[in-house]
Order: structure tokens, then C-alpha cells, then sequence
């Protein structure tokens, strides 16, 4: 077991920082605190895991890292740009030229192809796909033989993998999942996680993914706990049975 | 359940907002249509009822038929000695003749005083009794008592400064002459009667420049007190003349009000088409957003019935929802229903069309046939997807699903393309086969219905074709482009109702296209003229004869060839003749006589048209049956027959037969030759200059006639485009309806398209386009068929002179042009909507 105190390797650079973020639902008494105070650094070249209980804040630092909500107080960073602060249009150019998504589910949309989905983000920029680029993603996941089918005509699994294809054909700085795999069975999820894996290793992409499942989590270089808003504990290069112990120790 | 749905209703406000407007519009449409007639009606009846309110019998001769029209029937004049013998009879207080007839008044610079809209110039005689009167009183002044004075109606006088004690010139039938101005006179309060001005004149004189001396229109009779209305009849009726016979003022008044209903029965009809559009445009909205509220409601219906409600109460509560949807907007409708008829009349008075108004009249009988209509039509539009809703399975609904792409049924399209095929085929029966206009009529709703019914199958296709310049526009553009062919049912049901608007006006303008342009080579082809010589105005009643030899006068006028017009009795059939000048008319109306000839009418001849000869077996020298309202019957002989050119009519006689059959009459036109080597525009000045005596007619060259011609095809091409736009507005608010549901069913995907980077402004952009697509499908496909109506339509008309055929095709572009517009602003509020997705609905999963 590697417990390590959180220290940043200073040799990485920051694909994406909190400093001081906390994100309050509601007002006065019925008053939610998701977030509280937190500070975390996503390094580039890395696959970085969050978990937590149900409710800890997971999905809102999601949210917050990936210009999707705004939070409270504190900034966020992406690359060396404060996000917070940015207008509407500006965050949304940000989100389609340097972030990448996969959302739990509803990650296509239904009226086109597995192709046209993989590069809408770019066709909404109104840029040309690099096609070997694309092409390569396309091998990588396996949906060759599927690239002119629509969502409703692909498994659950396959259209996570068109999702991931999607993040990663802008060559976005940083990719988010949120529970990629919640929805999959175990097959499916280790097609999926292999695939984030490549990505990071081979290609050098920088990923975050939420997820519960210890399993998924030990794909990861690096796993942040969350606990009531507050980031509690981190652990690098962790098995799935290293995780577990250590989820079962935080929730005693 | 009542509480459930009231609930689902408000918590779907702008949903409740345009279904409720656009029933409400279709609703209001009706309601407003029945409101002006009645008020039209009843303002009719007002002033007929004033002019013979003190009269409580008449005496007149018997019509020789009564003119199928309207107030039209005339009949021969009674003698003024039956007015001796009337007055002796038991019970008569008052009698006293009256004679009525063409009278124009001309202001103080001798300016011919014309009525709006061409209303009638009338005179009369004023009696001396002031209960005959009725409610004709004198404003100012006193009543006309020399030959030569004259009272007038308020507003001819204060609007054309005409005071009293000046001297004015009156045209009549007969030569015009010089009256003193000795009072003014109002209707019961009203300055006029109904838009028509009016002179009174003494009896004597009444008789001599309206009628004959001699002669009355009527008799009057008032009774005195103690003796009822009928009594006075019977007792009148024993000492008439036998060719004449004595009514009560009352069945005087009842036949007035008669013939106004039936003149008003075609402005009636009329609306009502006009709201029957409507309310059918109305109700794909409905039916639309019943089907949008069904799909969107499915899950919930599904629990609904796994928890054990049964399909009827499913049933019964989205019924229930359209009743007091129905019941509410058409209780709107009918508030609105006020303010259109406001709209209409003074839409009417805009275009020239000048009907006489009261306060309007809101009759229990609108407000019960508007309810029950809105509310039925909501019912039905609703029924078939809320059938549709019960079969809903519980799996079916509870599947995680988001709208996808649905394709067109095959059944529905061969249905809907059989139905075509049979329309046309029966149209094709009528133009080139000899099935009876009610075919092509029936074919005519089939073909529309067909289109209608196929319109899905054509979303596709269309949509590419239309969205193809879109595309380029980038990816807002391509996903408008699918976003409006993925549920090819609703664009359809949405574009329809924008079709069938746009089909009906550019059908119109082809239609009157066609007829501008027919009248225009008409006037080349069949008429030799260099002038032409019209009364003041277009509805005006015609000049008077002395205009001809006024004009004949001017040096370089070579010849002048006068026609009239009237209405008579041939072989039992009403029907218009043409009364021609029988030495110019050859050679002037180019009458292509294919037998016979025009100059051998002399007293007793006729000409008939070469189609009512075939249709009657007529022969040259066979005999004609025509009955004259003034003088009975007569037998005329035919001396020719010629093919209809510029003349319409089935009849020709010259204008002399027709002063000896139906007295004294106006001219309807005169066409002028120009001597040779004479200059056109020196001698038509000269006409005018000769005019300047005889304010009744205008003189107009060729351009200025065809312009005049066509002008009242005008005036009713704008009134029922007017008409027809408000089926288009209802068509917008069904887009706007639609987008706002497609947008709110669209939630998840929108905010994935802003969290992928969609900006608000692409967004917003995808919206309208997806708008463009739909209002052009309807634009393109309903000016398509517009077109092809059109066409058909002016070729059915072939028999009414519609020998031309075009397509006014700038207008049609600018018609679909707008109609793009017109998809812009419709989708202004979604596209806001959709740009305010919360990106994070995309990411959140229930
Ligand atoms: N839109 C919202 N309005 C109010 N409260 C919210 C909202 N979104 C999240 N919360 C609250 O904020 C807290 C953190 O929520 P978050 O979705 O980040 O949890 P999570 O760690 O992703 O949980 P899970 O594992 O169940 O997805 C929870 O208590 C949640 O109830
Ligand atoms: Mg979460």
C-alpha cells in the first residue's frame, strides 16, 4: 500500500486546477455544501480517478474542472487559463477545442452515425477532422465495422466506446469521464478502461474519470477520495484490492 | 382525475398559450364573420326600414318576374290616375305617387359627386306628407318645392361644400339641369342613406327629369288612425287597376329585407369559407400538439395504467383536457371574434368596398354555433392521438427513450397518393372531358386532401433539397436539416397548415393573374378603340346618352360606338344582354359574326352567342321569348350569332330596342375611333375638355382602361389575400408551437450539444433554420399546388373569358421568400429557449 501525503510532482505540468473551490447548492437552511475548499492539481500525462461515496462531491468537481458549472468561490484552471471568470461563449469555445467528455449515458446524439458523433465537436467548430488521427482512435476502440450505425443500433458498450472516440478525436488537453463504465457490464468496462489506459500511455492524453468501482479506479495512475466536499486521501498506482482496503478503512 | 389534468394543463403554459390562440384565431375568424354580417344585415334593414317606415300600403303594378337577384326587381310604372281613385277609398289618410331614378350630383365647380365605393347616386321625389316620408327629415332648409330646387343628403353637402341657396347641376338619364339647394336632408339620425347620396326633388319634377310624366314608380298609402295595415290592403286591392295590386308596408319592408339577406348571402358564404380555413388550419395545431402531449406523456401514461387505470380513463382525461381546452379558447375566440369584425369593415372600407354599418350585433346564435364549434373541433383534432396514447404499452413507455428518427407509414402514402391521383383525375375529366363543374370541384379538395395525406412522404426529399444550401451553412445547419426530417409526421402536420394557407393565395394570384391578362388581350384582340369613354368610377351605374353626342362633336373623333347593359328574361332563363350601337358595333367589338349580321336588328331582332345557340338548337331566323320587367314579352328573331369576345353576354340588341323594352337607361361604355391623322393625345383632351360639362363620364386611353378594368380584380385580390393571411399567421403559430415542443422534448441533446461546445448563438442558429426548413416545405409545396390550382382553376373559367394562362412568378417568390421570414421570427422564442438549455440537463441522468 502506497499512502503518499499529495505532494505534486513539480516536473509535470497542470492540465487542470482547483485552488480554494467550494460549490454551494440552495440557500440558507436547506443550504448544500457539494464542495468545500477544494484544492487539487490534475497533471498532464496522467489518469487521474476520483472516487467517494454517493453524494461526496465527485460529479460537481467534475463539473467545476470541465467548465460545465461555476463554482461558488475559488478558481479553476485549465491549462494556464482561470475558467471562472470566462463568458459564456468563451468557456463553450474552451470546452469544444480543449476538453473532451463521456458522460455516464445520452452521450450521442440519435439522429446521426457513430462517424458523425466521433467528430461533432469538431464539425461544430466548423474545423476539418484530421482523418489518420481519427482514424486511429477509430482502430483503437474497434468500431470499425460500426461507424455507420446510429446509437439505437449500437450496444450500451459500443456506444460508450463511440463516446470516448468522440473526447479524444480533438486532441483536447484534458478528457473527463463521469462513471463511464456505471452503465456497462464487465466486459464492456475493461474494453473501455483499456482503451483510456492506451490513451494515456501511448498517446499521452490526460484523463480524469469519476467512478465507484475499485476495479475501474486501479486503471489509474493516481486516486483521489472525496469525502463530504473535502478531498480526504489520494493513493498512485493502486491495485484494485490496495483501493478496496482502503475504501472499506475510510468507511469505518 | 379532473384536478390531474387541470394541473397538467397550467404546468404546460406556453403549450396552453398557443393552442389556445391558435384555436382562438380560427374561433374568432367565425365569430367575427357572423357579427359582421349580422350588423351588415341589420344596417340594411335599418335604412330600408326608415325610408318606408310611414307608409302602411302600396300600390304597384305586378312584376312581370321577379328578378332572381336581390333588390333588382323592377316593374312597369302605374299611372298617376290610380291615384284618384285610391284616395277615395274608406280609411286612406295620405296617398301619394313616387318616382325614384338616376340622379349624380355635381358640387359647385361642377365636379361630379361620387359616393365611396361607388355606392348609388338615387333621386327622388319627396312627398308632401311628412308621415310618407318615414324618416327621411329635412336637417336644414326646407323641402324642394319649384321645378327647379333640390334637397340634398347632409353628407354630399358637407363634404363638398355645397351650401344652401347655391345652384348645382344634377345629371340624370335624361339631360342634366340646374337646381337651387333648398335644404339637406338626413335618414333618422344618419347624414346618409347607407353611403349613397341622394336627391329629392318635388313630384312634378321628379316625374319629369326620373321618370315619366304622368307615371309613378309606386303609390303610397297612409291610413288613417283605427284602420290596421291589412284592412287598408284588402280595401285598396278591389279598386286597382287589374294589372296592379295593393300590399301593406310591412310586406314592402319584408321584401326589402329579403332581398338585402340574399344579396348578403354571397359576402355570408364568403367568410365563412374564410373561417372554415381557418378553423381547419386550426385544427392540425391542435392535433399536433395533442399528439406532441401524448408522446411527451407516454411514461406517464404507461405508470398511469401499470398502476391500474384503465384505458378509458386515460381516454377520458386527455378528452376531458381538449373539452375545456376547446371551451376556454373558444370563449377567447369569441372576444376576439368582435374586434375582427371590426377588423373586416374597416378592411372593407380600405379597399373600397363600402357597406353600410351599425353598432355590431353579438347574437346568442354566434356565440352558441362559435362554442360549439371550437370546442367540437378541439375534440376531434385530439381524439385520434389520444387513442393513440391508451395504446401506449407500460414497456414501450418505460424504455429509456429519447424521440428518434420515425419513418413515414406506407400505408398512408399510397392512401394519400391514390386520393391524388383520383382529384386530378376527376379535374383532367372536367377541363378536357365534359364531367360537370362539380367534379372538378370535388377533384379540386381531393388533390389538396391527397397532398395532405402524402405530405410525410415528401419531408424527406424536400427537406434535403431545401436544407442542401443550409447545410453549407455549416453544423447548425445539418443538424436543422435532420432535426426537420426526423419525425417526418409533425413537419408535416406543421408545414401543412402553411400549405394550405399559401396554396389558396398564390392559387388566387395565379388565378387573377390569368384574368389580368386575359382582360388585357381581350381589350387588343377583340376591341378596335382608341378611347374609351366610362363612367366616374368602376361600380358606377354608367352615363347618360348625351355624353355620346358630346364626344361625337370633338373634331378628330371619327367614330364613337356606345354599349349598354341590362338583365331580362330569354326563353324563361335570366340572363345580361349587351345593348350595342348596331352601325359601329362590327367593326368596334370585332363581334366575329359568324352568321348573319349586327346591322339587321332593327326593332324585333336579336344576336345570341355561337355557345347558347348550339346549347338552345337555335337557328338564324328562329324566334326568341324575351320578358322585359318594364314591358313584358316580346319575340325576337335572331339575326346573328357571334362568337363571345368582348362581349360575355348570350344576347345582343341595339340600344335603341332596349329603350323601347325597359325605358331610359345609362350607357356602360363608349369606345372612340380616332379619325386618321388625328393625334391621339390632342384629341383626347379635347374629349376631356368637351367632358368637363358631363362630370358622369371619363375618357381613357388604352393603358388607363385596362388599368380601370382590372382595378375592382384588384381591390378583391387584396381583400381575400388579407383573408387568406390570417390562415398563414394561425400557420406560424403552429411552428412556433411546434419548436417550442421539439425543443422542450430535445432538453438532454441540446445541453449535450452546449457541453460538446455548441455556443448559444449556433444553437439559436439551429432552431431557425430548423424553422426555415419546415415554413419553406409548407411555402414550397403549398405555392406548387397553389400553382397548379391556379391554372386549373383559370382553365375551368375558359367559359367566362379566361383565355390566357401565366404565373406571376415574382410574386410567388416573394411569397415563399416571406414565408422564410416569416419562419425566422417564428422560431425567435425557442431558439431562446433552446439556448438556454442547462448544460448540465445533458449530463444529469434521472
Ligand atoms: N443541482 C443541485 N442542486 C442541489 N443540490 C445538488 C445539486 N447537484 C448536486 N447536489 C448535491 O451536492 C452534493 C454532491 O453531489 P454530486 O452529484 O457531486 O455527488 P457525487 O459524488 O457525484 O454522487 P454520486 O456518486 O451519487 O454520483 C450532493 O449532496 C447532492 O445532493
Ligand atoms: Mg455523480
Amino acid at each position: 500500500m502506497t499512502l503518499t501525503t499529495g505532494i505534486p510532482r513539480v516536473t509535470t505540468a497542470v492540465a487542470a486546477r482547483t485552488v480554494g473551490v467550494s460549490k454551494l447548492y440552495g440557500m440558507g437552511d436547506a443550504a448544500v455544501t457539494a464542495l468545500d475548499d477544494v484544492s487539487v492539481d490534475m497533471l498532464e500525462g496522467q489518469f487521474t480517478a476520483v472516487m467517494g461515496p454517493s453524494g461526496s462531491g465527485k460529479s460537481t468537481l467534475l463539473h467545476m474542472l470541465a467548465g460545465l458549472d461555476r463554482p461558488t468561490s475559488g478558481d479553476v484552471y485549465v491549462g494556464p487559463t482561470e475558467i471562472t471568470t470566462l463568458k459564456d461563449t468563451a468557456l463553450t469555445l474552451l470546452r469544444r477545442d480543449r476538453i473532451g467528455f463521456i458522460f455516464q449515458s445520452f452521450n450521442l446524439l440519435p439522429t446521426m452515425t457513430a462517424a458523425e458523433n466521433i467528430v461533432l465537436p469538431m464539425r461544430i467548430a466548423g474545423r476539418r477532422p484530421d482523418a489518420a488521427w481519427v482514424d486511429s482512435i477509430v482502430e483503437t476502440v474497434g468500431l470499425k465495422d460500426r461507424l455507420s450505425h446510429r446509437p439505437a443500433e449500437l450496444s450500451g458498450g459500443q456506444q460508450q466506446r463511440v463516446a470516448a472516440a468522440r473526447a479524444l478525436a480533438s486532441r483536447p488537453q484534458i478528457v473527463f469521464a463521469d462513471e463511464p463504465t456505471g452503465a456497462l457490464d464487465s466486459k464492456s468496462g475493461t474494453e473501455l478502461l483499456t482503451f483510456l489506459r492506451t490513451a494515456v500511455t501511448e498517446l499521452g492524453q490526460t484523463v480524469v474519470m469519476v467512478t465507484h468501482e475499485p476495479t475501474a479506479a486501479s486503471y489509474a495512475d493516481r486516486v483521489i477520495f472525496l469525502a463530504d466536499g473535502h478531498i480526504v486521501n489520494e493513493m498512485h498506482a493502486a491495485t484494485a484490492d490496495e483501493i478496496l482496503d482502503h475504501m472499506k478503512f475510510l468507511g469505518s | 382525475m379532473l384536478a390531474a389534468t387541470l394541473r397538467g394543463m397550467i404546468a404546460h403554459k406556453l403549450r396552453l398559450v398557443l393552442t389556445t390562440a391558435s384555436i382562438a384565431l380560427g374561433v374568432a375568424f367565425l365569430a367575427g364573420t357572423l357579427v359582421l354580417t349580422d350588423t351588415m344585415g341589420l344596417a340594411f334593414e335599418q335604412l330600408f326600414g326608415k325610408v318606408s317606415a310611414g307608409t302602411d300600403a302600396v300600390v304597384r303594378t305586378q312584376a312581370a318576374y321577379t328578378a332572381s337577384e336581390g333588390t333588382s326587381t323592377s316593374r312597369p310604372p302605374i299611372a298617376a290616375s290610380v291615384l284618384g281613385d285610391v284616395a277615395k277609398v274608406d280609411g286612406v289618410r295620405a296617398v301619394e305617387g313616387s318616382v325614384s331614378g338616376y340622379a349624380l350630383l355635381t358640387d359647385n365647380e361642377g365636379r361630379a359627386v361620387v359616393a365611396d365605393g361607388g355606392a348609388p347616386t338615387v333621386g327622388y321625389n319627396m312627398p308632401a306628407d311628412v308621415a310618407l316620408r318615414g324618416d327621411v327629415d329635412l336637417l336644414s332648409g326646407e323641402a324642394p318645392n319649384g321645378p327647379a330646387e333640390v334637397a340634398i343628403d347632409a353628407t354630399s353637402a358637407e363634404e363638398n361644400g355645397i351650401a344652401l341657396g347655391s345652384t348645382i347641376k344634377v345629371l340624370f338619364q335624361g339631360p342634366p339641369e340646374e337646381f337651387t339647394v333648398v335644404g339637406t336632408v338626413g335618414f333618422g339620425g344618419e347624414k346618409d342613406l347607407g353611403g349613397t347620396t341622394s336627391a329629392y326633388f318635388n313630384t312634378e319634377t321628379a316625374q319629369r327629369v326620373l321618370g315619366s310624366p304622368g307615371l309613378f314608380d309606386t303609390i303610397g298609402v297612409g291610413a288613417e288612425d283605427g284602420v290596421s295595415q291589412a284592412e287598408l290592403a284588402d280595401r285598396l286591392a278591389a279598386v286597382v287597376p287589374a294589372d296592379a295590386e295593393a300590399v301593406t308596408g310591412a310586406a314592402v319592408s319584408q321584401e326589402n329585407s329579403d332581398a338585402i339577406s340574399e344579396d348578403l348571402k354571397f359576402v355570408r358564404v364568403l367568410f365563412l369559407v374564410f373561417a372554415g380555413i381557418a378553423l381547419f388550419v386550426g385544427s392540425f395545431i391542435i392535433w399536433n400538439t395533442f399528439t406532441m402531449i401524448v408522446t411527451q406523456r407516454s411514461r406517464e401514461i404507461a405508470l398511469l395504467r401499470a398502476v391500474g387505470a384503465t384505458r378509458r380513463q386515460v381516454l377520458r382525461s386527455l378528452l376531458l383536457e381538449a373539452l375545456l381546452l376547446g371551451a376556454a379558447a373558444s370563449a377567447v375566440g369569441i372576444g376576439l371574434g368582435l374586434l375582427v369584425a371590426k377588423g373586416l369593415q374597416l378592411l372593407m372600407d380600405v379597399v373600397g368596398i363600402s357597406l353600410p354599418s351599425t353598432s355590431l350585433q353579438l347574437e346568442p346564435r354566434t356565440i352558441i354555433v362559435s362554442m360549439l364549434v371550437g370546442t367540437l373541433v378541439t375534440v376531434i383534432a385530439a381524439i385520434v392521438p389520444a387513442r393513440r396514447a391508451t395504446k401506449v404499452l407500460p414497456v414501450e413507455a418505460l424504455r429509456e427513450s429519447t424521440p428518434g428518427a420515425e419513418r413515414p407509414s406506407k400505408r398512408r402514402a399510397i392512401i394519400g397518393l391514390a386520393i391524388l391521383v383520383a382529384g386530378v383525375a376527376g379535374m383532367l375529366a372536367n377541363l378536357y372531358g365534359d364531367a360537370p363543374l362539380s367534379v372538378f370541384g370535388i377533384g379540386l379538395l381531393a388533390m389538396m386532401i391527397g397532398v395532405i395525406v402524402a405530405l410525410p412522404l415528401a419531408v424527406r426529399p424536400l427537406s434535403s433539397l431545401i436544407g442542401a444550401p443550409i447545410t453549407l451553412r455549416g453544423m447548425p445547419g445539418e443538424l436543422a436539416t435532420q432535426n426537420a426530417m426526423r419525425n417526418p409526421r409533425r413537419t408535416s402536420s406543421t408545414a401543412a397548415a402553411l400549405m394550405i394557407g399559401l396554396t389558396l393565395v398564390v392559387s388566387m394570384s395565379v388565378f387573377a393573374s390569368s384574368m389580368r391578362a386575359s382582360f388585357g388581350d381581350v381589350l387588343s384582340d377583340r376591341l378596335s378603340a382608341d378611347l374609351y369613354l366610362t363612367g366616374p368610377s368602376t361600380q358606377s351605374p354608367g352615363f347618360s346618352p348625351s355624353v355620346i353626342d358630346a364626344v361625337a362633336a370633338v373634331p378628330g373623333v371619327d367614330k364613337v360606338s356606345a354599349s349598354g347593359f341590362g338583365m331580362a328574361r330569354f326563353d324563361d332563363r335570366d340572363a345580361p344582354f349587351t345593348a350595342v350601337d348596331p352601325a359601329t358595333a362590327e367593326e368596334m367589338m370585332k363581334l366575329h359574326t359568324s352568321e348573319g349580321s349586327v346591322r339587321d336588328l332593327g326593332e324585333n331582332g336579336i344576336m345570341v352567342a355561337r355557345s347558347a345557340a348550339t346549347s338552345h338548337g337555335w337557328q338564324l331566323g328562329d324566334t326568341v321569348t324575351a320578358a322585359f320587367a318594364a314591358s313584358g314579352e316580346h319575340q325576337l328573331r335572331i339575326v346573328g350569332i357571334y362568337d363571345k369576345g368582348w362581349i360575355r353576354e348570350d344576347y345582343i340588341i341595339s340600344l335603341a330596342q332596349r329603350t323601347a323594352f325597359a325605358g331610359p337607361q345609362l350607357l356602360l361604355m363608349g369606345l372612340v375611333d380616332v379619325a386618321p391623322g388625328a393625334e391621339l393625345a390632342t384629341v383626347q383632351a379635347a374629349v376631356a375638355n368637351a367632358l368637363a360639362d358631363h362630370p358622369d363620364a371619363l375618357v381613357l386611353d388604352h393603358a388607363g382602361y385596362e388599368k380601370q378594368g382590372i382595378g375592382f380584380l384588384d381591390t378583391m385580390l387584396t381583400f381575400v389575400t388579407v383573408m387568406l393571411l390570417l390562415a398563414v399567421l394561425i400557420a406560424l403559430l403552429g411552428i412556433v408551437n411546434t419548436l417550442a415542443l421539439s425543443v422542450f422534448e430535445r432538453t438532454r441533446e441540446l445541453g449535450l450539444l452546449r457541453a460538446v461546445g455548441m455556443t448559444r448563438g449556433q444553437v439559436r442558429a439551429m432552431v431557425r433554420w430548423e424553422s426555415v426548413v419546415i415554413a419553406l416545405i409548407g411555402a414550397v409545396s403549398g405555392a406548387a399546388l397553389g400553382i397548379v390550382i391556379g391554372l386549373a382553376l383559370s382553365r375551368a373559367m375558359q367559359v367566362f373569358g379566361i383565355n390566357t394562362l401565366t404565373v406571376p412568378a415574382a410574386q410567388l417568390a416573394l411569397y415563399v421568400a416571406l414565408a422564410a421570414v416569416a419562419g425566422v421570427l417564428a422560431a425567435v422564442g425557442p431558439a431562446r429557449s433552446a439556448a438556454n438549455v442547462d448544460v448540465l440537463r445533458a449530463v444529469v441522468t434521472d
